[in-house]
């Protein structure tokens, strides 16, 4: 078994594995050299996309380049590193397409390692449909016109045959193949990165199948580092860092209903060989970790235990978010497999296209809606876009919208009275059309928010008015925004160009321990208590909420790039009573450390982060051709002001803000981050304080940086 | 020498109740079950063993895990390597009858934590009540003085809530019920 290794450097593979589809050519890079500085994941994304995609490309055009990258602990031992990164300009992101990044969980990221790579960066367009094969140094462009036109769940089946069981696949299903812009690429066909789809079919690669039988080298001490890994561990509460169980338990002070951490005497998998109680999972126990969530249970009721197998998920990551779930009875009433797994939106999306169902909003129909779901969206690469596609929908067709835009012969195609019946059948009808660009409807829902609004003609600003909507800007919705976090996750969602996919903030306030705990840990990271308020009781801007609100993005972009899970990531907060319920934000740089030999601490870190993240603003700024991203790019939604209770903003009952406070956030916002603020936009200064000068004359030439 | 002797003997037994009482404290605990005064007793005699006076003294006293509730007309004992103070809590009103049980959850949960509790809440482990129970309870309620500030919130998709208004206004509880039921499963 040969291991990795780079320089001195454990951790990191060491290795850029470089795809040209048009010519063929196959070479690799050197990661230290070029892209050290930016850790991998998303920071190896931004680069690639600063140095080689001028702006005004298109995602669909050849020079476009699609980026699979992952960081140095992805493969290792550290908890809930399976995730990898793919970077490119977003297909969905409208009026025009900006930089953005997915995350796919799964095995990818670590085989991508074992084979020796850090990232693969495809660009070019191939002559006819090809997938790439990645088995350790053998790289080879292979003809996919056997498996083109296949679902995901065939294409995979098909690359494992040739490659063995060990391989990993990830692949695209008919959606991206006929550049369905809300497409997704799916690993070990479930784990899914969204929006991406399209772009691998627009280059025509079906799928990367990668077989590594090499390892990763840990720079740190053996004992230090499983020490490490233990500790780590101890800090784990249940999905979504969820750190106090959802009913009262013998072992815990608080409980939560809402808290994710579902497990509980009597409470067991009844569809598993042998049912199995999950338990009381005391948070010292740390071999029973993967008992404490099942997010089948959580999103779809109660009901989901009956039909639950087991936990499922990513590599070196004991939640299992992903909740395998078996319903006989869809079989013989649909025509489909019993088993399905996913987690949250992707266990949902069947069942968020209904208003109702006929035996109410947690029963059966729901239950087999979100089977069928899984089994179409999974397998012809549909994506939800955060379940935008499902609230539109229903928008659409209730507010009669669909019936207008149709032509009557196509309105009438559709069973309109099994979806207003809650028929879960209706599916099959709606999802192949979209996945094939079929009629109106399909192609429109297809395009994404933005590009629907703009084709039917529908005004982007009606749609931001609507609370229960969650449409936010740019063809994207709100992703744990002011309904959920106050001024802290406005923030972090002005600064996307998607959905921002962050949990820092929201994983932190919904961990479930009571308000005063929670201050006490938010004084001791963020300076002050009042960084975080209780939902419904929201109080005026504070300039701890900007450091909390800056901390979280920057965490975001450090764990997309060292590969650790940012559903997960980080562990601010603690299920353990004798720490005071405190996590340790320091794990990271431990993890980093110990793995790559690199002598870095957390705020060292912390400012490799900020790097790349700024290189992420600077990319939206070339593109956008403008500086004034404070009027142009960080926009509001109405909703967030308004109330239909008619309650003042910052009183009980309501969660929407005063304008002007959110004005004030702002000012604090770019403060914190070193940006101008007028213009939202970085100054000369700031990217210069993290190496980034060359960068700020490249845009200073285009008068895009502030005076 | 006689007599220093029978009360060593004395003394002894009366240690070796006292860390047999605690042991069953600590046993019933992992189990997740409060003990009863007059279930020590009957151990101890079941074991043949006296029952020295100062035992349900010395207990708490002598051991640092092992605290005292008094409730349910009994005082009553838990071990806190098993068992958290609230979660005995809890058990001591269980025994305390549905009311009183579903009241004081609702309370605590209203006054500290700032929520409202789902119904069916008080369906799982450990409440174990059935449903009829629960709205049983509800109905009494109502009719009974003393849990006047007891009351419900439904949400968009028909979940019953249930909060106390001496801890949160009406509006607030009901923007936050729906926010729980609804409004986290759609914001994943």
């Amino acid at each position: 078994m040969k291991r990795m290794g780079m320089r001195g450097y454990g951790g990191w593979a060491g290795k850029v594995l470089r795809v040209d589809l048009s010519t063929g050519r196959c070479w690799t890079e050197d990661t230290i050299e070029r892209y050290k500085a930016y850790l991998g994941g998303t920071g190896i994304g931004y680069k690639v996309m600063w140095d080689e995609v001028p702006a005004g490309t298109k995602p669909f055009d050849p020079e476009n380049r699609i980026i699979f990258a992952v960081g140095p602990l992805a493969g290792t031992g550290a908890p809930c590193n399976g995730r990898t990164a793919v970077t490119t300009l977003w297909p969905t992101c409208w009026p025009e397409p900006l930089v953005a990044s997915g995350h796919m969980g799964g095995q990818f990221a670590a085989k991508l390692k074992y084979a020796g790579y850090d990232a693969v960066v495809i660009q070019g367009k191939a002559a006819h449909p090809v997938w790439l094969m990645i088995a350790d140094q053998k790289v080879e462009i292979r003809d996919a016109r056997g498996i083109w036109g296949q679902g995901i769940r065939g294409a995979t089946a098909a690359i494992s045959g040739i490659m063995g069981t060990d391989a990993v696949v990830a692949a695209i299903g008919q959606a991206g193949e006929n550049l369905v812009p809300m497409s997704v690429v799916m690993s070990s066909v479930s784990h899914s990165a969204g929006g991406v789809g399209s772009v691998m079919g627009s280059k025509k690669l079906k799928a990367i199948g990668v077989r590594g039988s090499g390892s990763i080298r840990i720079e740190g001490r053996k004992e230090d580092w499983e020490k490490l890994i233990k500790y780590h561990l101890t800090l784990l509460g249940a999905n979504n860092q969820h750190v106090v169980p959802n009913s009262p338990q013998p072992w815990a002070e608080f409980d939560n209903p809402t808290s994710r951490w579902n497990a509980s005497p009597g409470r067991s998998w009844g569809a598993s060989a042998y049912p199995v109680d999950t338990g009381t999972c005391d948070p010292r126990d740390t071999n029973r970790i993967a008992y404490r969530s099942n997010n089948a249970a959580f999103f779809l009721g109660d009901i989901a235990w009956r039909y639950t197998v087991r936990g499922n998920g990513c590599t070196s990551c004991p939640i299992r978010c992903h909740t395998m779930l078996k319903v006989p009875p869809v079989t013989a009433k649909y025509g489909i497999s019993a088993v399905g797994q996913n987690t949250c939106t992707g266990l949902l999306f069947g069942a968020a296209f209904f208003k109702e169902f006929p035996d109410g909003p947690r029963g059966m129909a729901r239950l087999e809606a979100c089977m069928v779901g899984m089994n179409l969206a999974d397998d012809l690469g549909i994506w939800c876009n955060y379940m935008q596609v499902q609230r539109d929908f229903k928008k659409l067709y209730y507010g009669g919208v669909v019936e207008k835009k149709l032509d009557a012969r196509e309105f009438r195609s559709y069973s309109w009275k099994k979806y207003e019946q809650g028929d879960p059948a209706f599916l099959f009808e709606l999802l192949p059309r979209i996945a094939e660009k079929k009629g109106e409807l399909g192609t429109a829902l297809g395009q994404g928010t933005g590009y629907m609004l703009e084709r039917w003609s529908l005004s982007e600003e009606e749609w931001g008015k609507d609370k229960d909507l969650a449409y936010w800007k740019m063809g994207h919705p709100r992703h744990h925004a002011s309904e959920d976090s106050g001024q802290c996750g406005l923030l972090i969602n002005l600064v996307y160009n998607r959905d921002p996919t962050c949990h820092a903030h929201t994983n932190f306030l919904r961990n479930g321990l009571p308000l005063p705990v929670q201050k006490k840990i938010a004084a001791e990271i963020w300076g002050s208590a009042e960084a975080v308020d209780a939902v419904g009781e929201y109080k005026p801007m504070h300039p701890s909420k900007a450091r909390m609100a800056k901390w979280s993005l920057l965490r975001k972009e450090l764990h997309d790039s060292l590969s650790l899970c940012s559903w997960m990531a980080p562990w601010a907060a603690s299920p353990l009573r004798e720490r005071e319920y405190r996590g340790d934000v320091s794990i990271e740089s431990m993890l980093y450390k110990l793995a790559t030999g690199d002598d870095k601490d957390r705020g060292e870190l912390d400012q490799i982060a900020e790097r790349i993240f700024l290189l992420h603003r600077a990319l939206t700024i070339r593109a956008m051709g403008t500086k004034e991203m404070r009027v142009r790019h960080d926009k509001i939604p109405e909703w967030v002001f308004t109330d239909k209770s008619g309650r003042p903003p910052y009183t009980k009952g309501t969660t929407h803000l005063d304008r002007n406070d959110v004005q004030t956030a702002l000012d604090m916002f770019y403060d914190e981050l070193g940006w101008d603020r007028a213009t939202g936009a970085p100054t000369r200064g700031t990217y210069r304080k993290f190496g980034l000068g060359s960068i700020a004359e490249a845009l200073a030439k285009r008068n895009l940086v502030p005076e | 020498m006689k007599g220093r002797s029978e009360k060593n003997d004395r003394t002894g037994r009366e240690d070796a109740a006292a860390e047999r009482a605690a042991a069953l404290i600590r046993e019933k605990s992992s189990a997740g079950r409060l003990v009863s005064e007059s279930e020590i007793i009957s151990l101890l005699e079941e074991e043949r063993r006296k029952c020295p006076d100062s035992l349900f003294t010395r207990l708490p006293d002598e051991n640092e895990d092992v605290h005292r509730l008094s409730g349910a007309g009994s005082h009553f004992y838990y071990s806190s390597r098993h068992m958290t103070e609230i979660y005995a809590r809890l058990l001591l009103l269980k025994l305390e009858g549905p009311l009183r049980l579903i009241a004081e959850t609702v309370r605590r949960n209203s006054c500290a934590c700032r929520r409202p509790v789902p119904l069916d809440l008080f369906t799982q482990p450990p409440f174990n009540l059935t449903r009829q129970e629960v709205l049983d309870s509800l109905a009494e309620m109502s009719r009974t003085e003393g849990w006047e500030d007891i009351a419900v919130a439904s949400t968009s998709a028909s979940v019953v809530f249930l909060y106390s208004r001496a801890h949160l206004e009406t509006g607030h509880a009901e923007m936050l019920a729906e926010w729980l039921d609804v409004g986290q499963v759609q914001n994943p």
